[in-house]
């Protein structure tokens, strides 16, 4: 797993998507984005805090990468609920919610030509932000103000990613 | 290879040979250089009408979805790569881009209409 880390990034899907030699399983992490996004281009709050990070994808069939992007959702849920002991929800297709707040999303976005030339999934995860907008506020939150401590980001990110990676292979077997 | 000819009561010298480029003929003086791609375009008889729907390519979707953005205008001209359409599909966004060079001349479909798979998004030229 090679990981491309920034200080900041407009988006790291867009990093991704341009990487002029996309290898599967390259992470671009970013620690604040500044035009985060998510489905139809609705934007993701990516202040200092929160775990931002996309994924080039193994050439697959679109069937599988659909359920991968369901799979993720799940992936992130189980190691909230595993790891920190909350009771995550997950709200289909690509949501994670805590005591009824998003706390995740999932976003994948392919490029298609003749075939599908590049897969890039994206997971904002509210690890370590602190507080949210007033507008945010009702309808966010993070693992710090759930858990009222701090998480490391770097675990997470690989164990996310690892789920990831077994949950592919037993898709595409 | 080398040879004469005797068309009517005049004698041509002719030499054929083999170039990087294609076939080579000289006669007399005058060379002729005959390349493989020019050659089949000479021997295609209504060469303008085929070519007319070769020239025209059509942008399918891929999959049934939701047009979530047109990046480009009639008229426009866009480069192999250019992003055209972002389709919402299979809770994931598509990104269908143009497989060739060339200019939009139609868009049959307006941002949010449900598409269905193999229907023609865009026309090129």
């Amino acid at each position: 797993m090679q990981i491309k880390k920034y200080q900041s990034a407009s988006s790291t899907q867009e990093l991704a998507k341009k990487e002029k030699n996309p290898k599967p399983w390259t992470i671009f992490w970013a620690k604040e984005q500044k035009v985060g996004y998510g489905r139809k281009k609705t934007a993701w709050f990516s202040p200092k805090g929160g775990l931002y990070f996309s994924i080039i994808l193994p050439k697959s069939n679109i069937e599988d990468l659909q359920t991968l992007t369901v799979l993720a959702a799940f992936v992130t849920a189980k190691i909230i609920k595993e790891d920190f002991k909350l009771e995550p929800f997950i709200k289909l297709p690509n949501d994670v919610w805590v005591n009824g707040k998003k706390i995740a999303g999932i976003l994948t976005e392919n490029v298609i030509g003749k075939e599908i030339k590049l897969s890039v999934m994206g997971i904002g995860l509210n690890t370590n932000v602190e507080k949210f907008s007033k507008e945010l506020k009702e309808t966010a939150t993070s693992l710090k103000i759930e858990l009222k401590k701090a998480v490391d980001d770097e675990k997470i990110l690989k164990k996310i990613v690892n789920g990831l990676k077994k949950q592919l292979k037993t898709i595409s077997e | 290879m080398k040879l004469k000819l005797k068309l009517k009561d005049k004698e041509y010298e002719v030499e054929i040979s083999e170039k990087e480029e294609g076939v080579k003929v000289k006669v007399g003086e005058k060379e002729f250089i005959f390349e493989k791609e020019k050659k089949k375009e000479v021997s295609t008889p209504q060469l303008s009408f085929e070519k007319r729907s070769f020239s025209e390519k059509e942008i399918k979707a891929p999959i049934a979805g939701t047009v979530t953005e047109i990046f480009v205008q009639e008229g426009d001209v866009v480069k192999k790569g250019q992003k055209i359409i972002l389709l919402s599909a299979m809770k994931m966004e598509n990104e269908i881009i143009s497989d060739s060079d060339g200019k939009i001349q139609k868009i049959l479909v307006k941002k949010e209409q449900k598409v269905k798979e193999g229907e023609i998004l865009v026309v090129l030229k």
